[in-house]
């Protein structure tokens, strides 16, 4: 079933932030090793340690849990972001991970809204057990 | 943000400005000078997640005078000016509303209507307006 991006909750430090947010991103990765040895014709690889990087960004607003008031003081603090990427309900995917929050940005376009939008570099296991 | 309301409250801020008729639905019948707020060209829905904002673009238009006539182009001037006390940018964007949260008058484009068997000068404001998606 396709599934449409308007219901995405996700909420940073226990704050949810989703009517603020437009868009969001939680990628996984991983480290690569080339264990490639002689008399081999193609590389070889093994999977290494696990990585990810996550961002949202959306339309600024001066609310006391606003992106302004919650996000800025975060920077350079490591709390958890929750992103459910089917909205809110039981037996729903949510992903749960630690983040740093590396950089929080405002744009101020003349003709438009003013916008905002946060880098987050995940750190350890994402956990990601359906929503109770 | 409930549109009877967003209409009403752009009527209600309009009003402000002296000698000017302000319809605040499309009307049956106009005597110009008049202001008349009309229904969305667009009401888009979830600009964010979780019915967080709606966006809808709103006509405004500016009845004013004969296409030929230079004191009608005098008045015309004084609400499309961008300030002044009859300036529907000035004035509007200085208003305080509860019907929605940001209004910006994006521009205004010039036409010639007939009402009445009379052709007169009409300014078409394009107001931007955004608001909570579900309150």
């Amino acid at each position: 079933m396709f599934i449409h991006g308007k219901g995405t909750f996700i909420s940073l430090n226990a704050v949810n932030l989703s009517t603020f947010t437009d868009a969001s991103e939680l990628e996984r990765n991983a480290d690569k090793h080339d264990v490639t040895t002689y008399g081999k014709d193609d590389h070889v690889y093994q999977g290494g340690l696990g990585d990810g990087k996550a961002s949202m960004s959306g339309t600024y607003d001066n609310g006391v849990a606003g992106p302004r008031a919650t996000i800025e003081p975060l920077v350079g603090t490591v709390v958890t972001l929750i992103r459910r990427p089917e909205g809110t309900g039981s037996g729903k995917p949510q992903d749960s991970v630690s983040v740093l929050v590396e950089k929080y940005v405002e744009t101020n376009p003349v003709a438009g809204m003013v916008a905002w939008s946060a880098e987050l570099q995940p750190s350890d296991a994402v956990n990601s057990t359906p929503q109770a | 943000m409930n549109l009877a309301d967003v209409m009403d409250a752009i009527g209600d801020r309009l009003d402000t400005i002296p000698d000017l008729r302000v319809h605040r639905h499309p009307p049956g019948k106009v005597t110009p000078p008049a202001a008349i707020v009309s229904f969305p060209e667009s009401y888009d829905f979830d600009a964010t997640y979780g019915r967080g904002m709606d966006t809808m673009v709103l006509p405004v238009v500016m009845v004013e005078g004969k296409p030929t006539d230079r004191s009608g182009r005098d008045r015309l001037a004084e609400y499309v000016n961008g300030s002044g006390a009859r300036s529907f940018k000035a004035v509007l964007e200085s208003g305080t509303y509860t019907a929605f949260d940001s209004i910006r008058v994006a521009g205004a484009e010039f036409d010639v209507v007939r009402i009445g068997n009379i052709d007169y000068m009409a300014a078409l404001f394009t107001v931007e307006i955004a608001g909570q998606g579900s309150a």
